[in-house]
């Protein structure tokens, strides 16, 4: 038995290749993903090793504070590094601090960073702990003037020593002389951030850290341990405070970052699910053509002896070589695509140190057993139809397979699977499940193997109807393409369905791109009275001087003038997000309805809230919420208006008193400026623009530029989608050649009679083409379909989160079904030239 | 007889190259008059469907000249061939005549349908109609007996109005009744349309039908034989060869058949 799978293998190898690839491709990007995130890991680990080099003891604030830049804690007082100084086995403990430092480039520009932080450090003077950084050039830096630069940003920029640069800060900014360039180790920055490095005095001035540390980094004497010395600190430095040994503080760092490159990992998996879900389609498509032309084989060795167990071991046997093989073959294919990935990113300029890339045995394993196992389900449906086979087909006279059986057991599965899928969609989406994504994704799985099911169904009507314009204006060759496509239904959806899949994922991206645009832009009109919008260099990520607000505000012409900081508070133990503003400026630059009390009152200090957060807490004006801030702690704020969800409040609001009280770090995200009615745009503009000069990084933005912007970031993300799914749509195209190769191999004779009876070349390619896109169109119509209906509920669901309307970019989702069909037209290439080679002799001598 | 529907002037037929070489066809010289039903009779393995297959544009002559009317084809790129055979060329072969696709009528009309033409009505209505196939035109092949398959085959073949159709072993499938059925509206059409028609056999009833009969063996004509009968044919097959030849034994139970001389009519 096992020689006649082998033969048989051989025997279809030019077949199975194209459904190897869909394998190949699938777990490639498996093997790829935990390749890539294992190699940033590792690096991250390495980097956070050499950054902790020297240091034996930390010591922190014990509370922290989630932000957008990581985590905050609250400053410790500069005090404390003395009673660490005195424990005894300490030989020397120094204060350190870090804040935003962002240089400016020789054009004037600053320095910008793809969403790292732009970080200002103060450099140990320590030896030990000096290691850490690793001079390349220059000196370290001493005085108020002085400055080093990670060597990234040095080679970039062509900083040198003795160069003069300006560096922006929380104030106003101001020139150093740069004493020397810095590395890590072998790195050449943090992991892509910006380092300006300072003396410890000039780092507590302009980082805004006057009299406070963020850290305070302990060496041990000699013949003392890390961990003793860390139990005598830790006792020492009272509850408020942490103390951890070096090595622990490297691991947590690292860990922090696995969190992240787990979240990557995670989102990538999926896509590389989605890929293997539409490569499963190719198989079961491809297992299904190969076994129905070899059913006369099967039969003979049913003839022979061979029991109905031994033909589906021998079928399954063949399905996991095939698995197997291609597998082994994906996993190269996803350490190269690691590779290039990674070299991406060194161009990049995120500066990863070279670390040798990680291939762990878990990726080996994991990999190869997902494409055995997915080839092998993938296989059981088409192995336990083959084997079906009598004896007695051996010697009758049906060699072609006949139409699926359109029965109402097959009616009745699709049924209940779609709309079992789309309960779970909806329940994922609008109820209480514990995992919502996992509940839309399994909902999502499904409902497409609902579709896929009742495809067939729907595979002829749907054939027909869109054959007709070729069976009409493409002559007999379009004619014989409608028909071919109607011809064995089963065949021609479940190809399909692999396209399906893809375009339903892609319109549904698509659709959501596009509703989540028009929300923003109707909220940004509804909600936003001011002209102009100003944000950091990443908008959103890295703030700007508050300064930049101050001096606005005394430009003529300029009504008010918001900024809008951001901090993380906790309440009942939890971090929670609120917004720093000038209550007065801030209600004049954006609409804010409230249900009781006013922002004018804000000013008096405490907090505004949002009906929701009102309504679940159960609180109305007067009442206090009992906030917790990173600086000065617990201090219940009296509530003092509650207002209306507009988009642009987020949950909380702060007055910039109670702000500048509780946060170390005093940075604008964005700022709103409006003008004084009747002033001139132009007027308007170049007041700000005066001003902003100063401050190279912050980005200015008239409303319309604004809602440009932020199509533009939300098309990128949509690209980013797209690339991603993109891998799933050409397995699904890989499917239609391979069906439209498998069919003519099957249909030689039919192609010979064609060619004798007077059908061109060129005639039989078009009939082939037609046929490929009468395919591709439908997979896309069905994918459509789903994808509108699926891209209506989520949506829908995304009501809460402000994506209000539901956009049908009908235009660009007519121009993915032309695409499909002109990929179609592509995918028809090869299957055509194959066909229209025949030697119409042998085509119809052959048996 | 008047001209020649197709001719083949010193055609020869290499397979393979060197000491492997194969030479199918030798030098043969032969004219197909028009109107006139040929049988070419011979061994496996004689040429006979070599020849039909040089003669017919399927296949290229190593040298020599194939001409269909005033047109020769080894001249010919594999587009004007094709159109050649769309246009002058009626083609019947033993099995799988038919795309299983199309319906009955749409299998007739199909070398006009790929040629974006449509029949012309009064034409294609007698022919269906000779061939028996007017209630059969809506059905699917696999709805169509082995006969009726054959018929509709020939029927396609008759439709354009070729200069020639070539026939291989198109009864060699049939039973002897069907095979019977088959041949006469063969002859038929011949008779009544002046349809020229080569047709390779080994069974001498189906030679029978024929107006002439041409021997082949290793790729030569050894003879020819007007106005045949089974019997003739079958004696000069012993003749040819003292073996048991494959063609001897199929249509033993239709003995009267063979002797038909519908031929001398035509003449």
């Amino acid at each position: 038995m096992w020689r006649v799978t082998l033969k048989g293998l051989l025997a279809h190898k030019l077949r199975l290749a194209l459904t190897a690839l869909a394998i190949v491709l699938g777990v490639g990007f498996v093997a790829g993903t935990y390749v890539l995130t294992d190699t940033i890991d590792a690096t991250f680990s390495r980097l956070f090793t050499q950054v902790s080099k020297g240091l034996d003891v930390e010591v922190r604030s014990k509370e922290k504070f989630g932000g957008n830049q990581g985590d905050q804690r609250r400053p410790m007082p500069a005090a404390l590094r003395d009673r660490i100084a005195r424990v005894p086995g300490v030989r020397a403990a120094e204060g350190g601090v870090s804040g935003y430092a962002q240089m400016v480039g020789r054009d004037g520009k600053a320095v910008t960073t793809g969403g790292a932080p732009t970080l200002g450090i103060s450099i140990a003077t320590t030896p030990e702990l000096r290691q850490a950084v690793t001079l390349r050039s220059g000196a370290y830096p001493s005085g108020p003037g002085q400055v080093v630069v990670d060597k990234r940003t040095a080679s970039k920029e062509g900083f040198k020593p003795g160069d003069r640069i300006r560096v922006l800060f929380q104030g106003p900014p101001r020139e150093f002389t740069v004493s020397g360039v810095v590395g890590f180790g072998d790195a050449d920055n943090l992991a892509g951030a910006t380092l300006a490095g300072f003396d410890l005095a000039t780092a507590q001035d302009v980082l805004a850290r006057k009299g406070v540390f963020d850290g305070i980094d302990v060496v041990a004497a000699d013949g003392v341990g890390p961990e003793t010395l860390r139990d005598r600190v830790s006792a020492a430095v009272g509850p408020s405070y942490e103390a951890l040994t070096g090595e622990q503080y490297a691991e947590e760092n690292a860990k922090a970052i696995g969190q992240f490159t787990g979240i990557i990992n995670t989102a990538l998996l999926a896509f590389a699910f989605i890929a293997l879900f539409v490569g499963s389609f190719i198989i079961v498509n491809t297992f299904s053509i190969i076994l129905a032309q070899r059913s006369r084989e099967l039969a003979l060795l049913r003839c022979m002896g061979a029991s109905r167990r031994q033909l589906m071991a021998s079928v399954l046997a063949e399905a996991g070589l095939v698995g197997l093989v291609a597998s082994v073959a994906g996993l190269g294919a996803g350490i190269l695509i690691a590779l290039g990935l990674q070299s991406a990113f060194d161009a990049l300029g995120l500066g990863l140190p070279s670390t040798l890339v990680q291939i762990r045995t878990r990726t080996v394993v994991v990999a190869l057993l997902v494409g055995v196992v997915v080839t092998l389900l993938a296989s059981v449906m088409p192995a336990l139809r083959a084997t079906r086979v009598p004896p007695v087909a051996a010697v009758q006279d049906a060699a072609l397979p006949v139409a699926a059986g359109t029965g109402w057991r097959r009616v009745a599965a699709g049924t209940v699977l779609a709309a079992g899928g789309v309960a779970l969609l909806l329940l994922g989406l609008f109820g209480d499940a514990g995992n919502a994504l996992a509940t839309v994704a399994a909902g999502a799985v499904v409902v497409f193997l609902g579709v896929a099911v009742l495809s067939p169904l729907v595979a002829r009507p749907l054939s027909r109807v869109l054959g007709w314009p070729f069976a009409r204006w493409a002559g007999e060759p379009g004619r014989l393409a409608r028909r071919n496509a109607m011809r064995i239904p089963r065949r021609t959806a479940s190809t399909a369905a692999a396209l399906m899949i893809g375009l339903a994922l892609v319109s549904m991206v698509t659709i959501m791109a596009a509703s989540l645009k028009a929300s923003f832009t109707g909220t940004l009109e509804r909600t936003v009275a001011a002209e102009y919008i100003l944000s950091g260099p990443a908008a959103g990520q890295t703030g700007f001087s508050p300064e930049v607000v101050r001096r606005i505000a005394r430009e003529p012409g300029i009504e008010a003038a918001a900024g809008v900081r951001s901090g993380t508070f906790k309440l009942d133990g939890r971090d929670r997000t609120l917004q720093g503003v000038d209550p007065v400026a801030y209600d004049r630059a954006i609409r804010t309805e409230t249900t009781s009390g006013s922002l004018a009152d804000l000013a008096r200090g405490g907090v505004a809230i949002r009906e929701d957060v009102a309504k679940e807490r159960g609180l109305k004006v007067g009442d206090t919420l009992p906030m917790a801030f990173p600086v000065g702690g617990s201090d219940p704020r009296p509530v003092r208006a509650i207002y209306e969800d507009n988009e642009f409040n987020g949950s909380y609001l702060l007055p910039l008193a109670d702000f500048q009280r509780h946060y170390a770090d005093q940075l604008d995200l964005f700022a709103f400026v409006k003008a004084e009615p009747g002033t001139p745009p132009a007027a308007s503009r170049a007041a700000i623009d005066r001003v902003v000069a100063g401050f190279p990084g912050v980005q200015v933005r008239d409303q319309a530029e604004f809602k440009r912007e932020q199509a533009q970031q939300i098309d990128q993300i949509l690209v980013l989608f797209y690339v991603l799914l993109a891998l799933a749509v050409v397995i699904a195209f890989i499917g239609i050649i391979n069906t439209l190769a498998l069919s003519v191999l099957e249909r030689v004779r039919e192609i010979g009679l064609l060619r004798a009876v007077g059908m061109t070349r060129g005639q039989l390619r078009a009939m082939i083409r037609w046929e490929a896109v009468i395919i591709s169109v439908l997979g896309a119509v069905l994918g459509l379909a789903v994808g509108v209906f699926f891209g209506w509920t989520v949506v829908g669901s995304l009501d809460d989160e402000g994506i209000t309307e539901f956009v049908l970019p009908v235009g660009t989702l007519l121009a993915m079904v032309a695409a499909a069909g002109a990929v179609g037209v592509v995918s028809a290439i090869l299957p055509g030239r194959r066909a229209a080679r025949l030697d119409v002799l042998r085509a119809i001598a052959s048996e | 007889m008047g001209e020649e529907a197709a001719r083949a002037v010193g055609i020869s037929k290499v397979y393979g190259s060197g000491d492997t070489a194969v030479r199918a066809l030798d030098e043969v010289s032969v004219g197909f008059p028009s109107g006139r039903f040929t049988a070419v009779m011979g061994p496996s393995g004689s040429g006979k469907s070599t020849l039909l297959h040089c003669m017919a544009g399927l296949d290229r002559v190593t040298s020599g000249e194939v001409w269909i009317g005033d047109t020769e084809l080894s001249g010919l790129n594999d587009r004007r061939l094709t159109l050649l055979r769309r246009e002058r060329i009626g083609f019947v072969f033993q099995a799988f005549n038919l795309v299983p696709t199309l319906t009955a009528a749409e299998n007739v009309e199909l070398p006009l349908a790929i040629a974006g033409t449509r029949p012309e009505r009064g034409w294609r209505d007698r022919v269906v109609g000779e061939f028996g196939l007017a209630k059969r035109l809506g059905h699917r092949p696999t709805e169509l007996s082995g006969g009726e398959q054959q018929r509709v085959a020939v029927a396609r073949a008759l439709l354009s109005r070729p200069t020639i159709v070539f026939a291989d072993e198109p009864t060699g499938n049939l039973d002897s009744r069907t095979s019977a059925e088959l041949l006469g509206f063969m002859r038929r059409s011949v008779d009544e349309f002046g349809q020229t028609i080569v047709m390779v056999t080994h069974d001498p009833t189906a030679a029978g039908y024929a107006d002439r009969a041409l021997f082949l063996a290793d790729g030569r004509i050894v003879h020819e034989m007007a106005d045949p009968t089974a019997d003739r044919v079958l004696d000069h097959l012993k003749r040819l060869d003292g073996e048991d030849l494959d063609g001897g034994e199929p249509d033993s139970g239709e003995p009267d058949s063979g002797g038909r001389d519908d031929g001398e009519s035509e003449g």
